[in-house]
């Protein structure tokens, strides 16, 4: 298992979450590096991992490779139940969903994901300043898996104490059971993926905690590029490079496109 | 009934017009082709996930606003997944031109069914939690049988609903294959639908497999023959995504998010749309070898006997 040295920001963030996905759990898998990482989970790990996309596939084999969209043709074929949006998303809100696996633009210490908009809310709802594209299906994911696990990219201006908008709820304010009375069900955010490191969410305060830092970033360093105060866990540990066969296994076999995973430099 | 005619017919000014398909899925293209060459004024737009539809209406209003014209957008998500963000959606949100409500899919997909069901609303819990209750008609109650914070969202029922599907007879009984999205909540929600079809059948075959039937012919009121009619988008067992003219489209629009000029996007609806007469026209300009290629692909993905 040769350690690379030549790896992207957006491969280890692959190789993270595909490591945080366990095999037999079903996972509602939303678009972006979530279905690479889960692609490359069923190829390593988890054969067994079994995906639900929002569009309407349960329990697909991706056979024929990485779907570009969640309502991609190669979710469709092999799958064990084939719908529409209301189907999968009705299996969700009944809880047959163990994981929900989301990215979002900008985070918040709770683990509330903003896809919407960027700018002052809601002043500038009718004009914001940057205009997302919207929920999707991530706050229902967000609302309705029993935990979810969220990526978003490490960046000061989008780690912030207040987002600009919620459109995937978390741990909310982090009050005890916050997620229950404001009547949703599951457990709330588990793990956050980052360009940096691997977060959990402290039991007690909700509170977002450093789990494990990537090659290269410390706590503090880390620290500093967060808007808001981060926990730590009492044994923070580093989290290992991938190796030469994750990433070839990424660029060769699970996105050989680069339809998600660009090829920029780290 | 032509396209140019069901269009003529069913799409009128302030129209609420609810749009199939997911991202850029079985999209209804070819009717966004006609709607555009015919004009469009002060439309509400509703869907859950949606891509080049939006982009093409949009697109016609950025370019011909005294032509084509939209007034208010009920969604989920709009954008492209792999092949990025909506220049269109940044372009006319940044500058205020559209009213927007947010919703999530489900919120959507709910609404579609209660309109598809005759009510009035649907209980969901997905509104709760976030800011899309505080932007949206969500209603949140205790619920009368548990107590709990529930979220009641309202039927959704658009004027006319916009379907392409793989096949169909003359009556408007529809087959979709692969992933149904929210097809038939549209179509049912609707007061009129829409339909175009890869293959059109005669009702015979469509009544030997009943169970297959997932449009059912009361919710369409016409039916049009139109092959690659969700192109450049994917159609399942047709022919998959064709991404080069996808980013081009979209690279012509990009610029204009930052004030760049709008000289390529006139060209393009001007060579695409508004310089032909149907949109068997704008198919003839893409190479038969693109068009075999794309359906290869597709081929490979869902492998069958011929």
């Amino acid at each position: 298992m040769t350690v690379s040295t030549d790896y992207t920001a957006q491969e280890i963030i692959v190789v993270a979450g595909a490591k945080i996905l366990e095999d037999k759990k079903i996972v509602f898998v939303g678009t972006g590096l979530p279905m690479v990482a889960s692609l490359l989970a069923i190829l390593t790990h988890a054969p067994g991992l079994i995906p639900v996309f929002e569009a309407g596939a349960v329990a697909p084999p991706l056979k024929h490779g990485l779907p570009i969209s969640v309502g991609d043709s190669k979710t469709f074929t092999g799958a064990s139940y084939l719908k529409g949006l209301n189907a999968a998303f009705e299996l969700t809100q009944r809880g047959y969903a163990d994981y929900g696996f989301i990215g979002g633009a900008e985070v918040d210490m709770y683990g509330n994901l903003n896809s919407t908009m960027m700018g002052a809310f809601p002043a500038d709802y009718a004009k914001p300043k940057v205009r997302l594209p919207g929920s999707g299906g991530a706050s229902d994911i967000a609302a309705s898996c029993e935990r979810t696990i969220l990526i978003v990219p490490h960046d000061k201006k989008k780690f912030n104490e207040r987002l600009s908008y919620i459109t995937s709820p978390g741990h909310l304010d982090g009050s005890p059971d916050a997620r229950r009375k404001a009547g949703m069900q599951g457990k709330g955010p588990h793990r956050l993926i980052t360009t940096k490191g691997v977060f959990d969410f402290d039991e007690k305060t909700k509170r977002m905690r450093i789990l494990q830092t990537f090659p290269g970033e410390t706590v503090e360093s880390i620290q500093a590029n967060t808007g808001f105060e981060l926990l730590v866990a009492p044994n923070v540990s580093q989290f290992q490079a991938p190796t030469v066969e994750e990433v070839r296994l990424i660029r060769e076999v699970v996105d050989p496109d680069g339809a998600f995973v660009k090829r920029v430099a780290k | 009934m032509t396209l140019k005619e069901a269009v003529a017919r069913f799409v009128k000014p302030g129209s609420n017009v609810g749009i199939g398909g997911f991202v850029n899925t079985r999209q209804p293209i070819a009717i966004c082709h006609e709607m555009i060459r015919q004009g469009f004024k002060d439309l509400t737009l509703s869907w859950q996930s949606a891509g080049l539809a939006p982009e093409l209406l949009a697109g016609a209003m950025m370019v011909r606003p005294d032509h084509c014209s939209i007034k208010r957008i009920e969604l989920a998500y709009w954008g492209h997944e792999s092949f990025g963000l909506s220049p269109a959606w940044r372009y006319v949100a940044e500058r205020g031109l559209i009213e927007v409500e947010d919703w999530s899919n489900y919120n959507m997909s709910a609404r579609f069914k209660a309109g598809a069901m005759g009510l009035p609303f649907l209980p969901t819990r997905s509104p709760l939690g976030g800011d899309i209750k505080n932007t949206s008609r969500t209603k949140i109650i205790d619920c009368p049988f548990t107590g709990r914070p529930i979220g009641l969202v309202p039927a959704s029922h658009p004027n006319v609903g916009l379907i392409h599907v793989q096949a169909a007879d003359m009556y408007g009984n529809c087959v979709i294959r692969g992933g149904e999205s929210t097809c038939a909540e549209i179509a049912m929600a609707s007061d009129f639908t829409i339909v175009t079809c890869e293959q059109l059948v005669s009702h015979e075959l469509i009544a030997r497999n009943p169970e297959d039937t997932t449009i059912p012919f009361p919710a369409v009121d016409a039916v049009v023959h139109v092959p690659f009619g969700g192109y450049p988008g994917a159609c399942r067992r047709s022919y998959y995504f064709n991404g080069d003219a996808i980013r081009e489209y979209l690279g012509l629009i990009t610029p204009m998010v930052k004030g760049g000029s709008a000289d390529g996007l006139k060209a393009w609806f001007d060579k695409n749309i508004f310089g032909v007469e149907t949109f068997e026209d704008y198919i003839e300009k893409f190479s038969i070898k693109k068009l075999l290629a794309d359906q290869l692909v597709e081929f490979h993905n869902d492998e069958r006997l011929a």
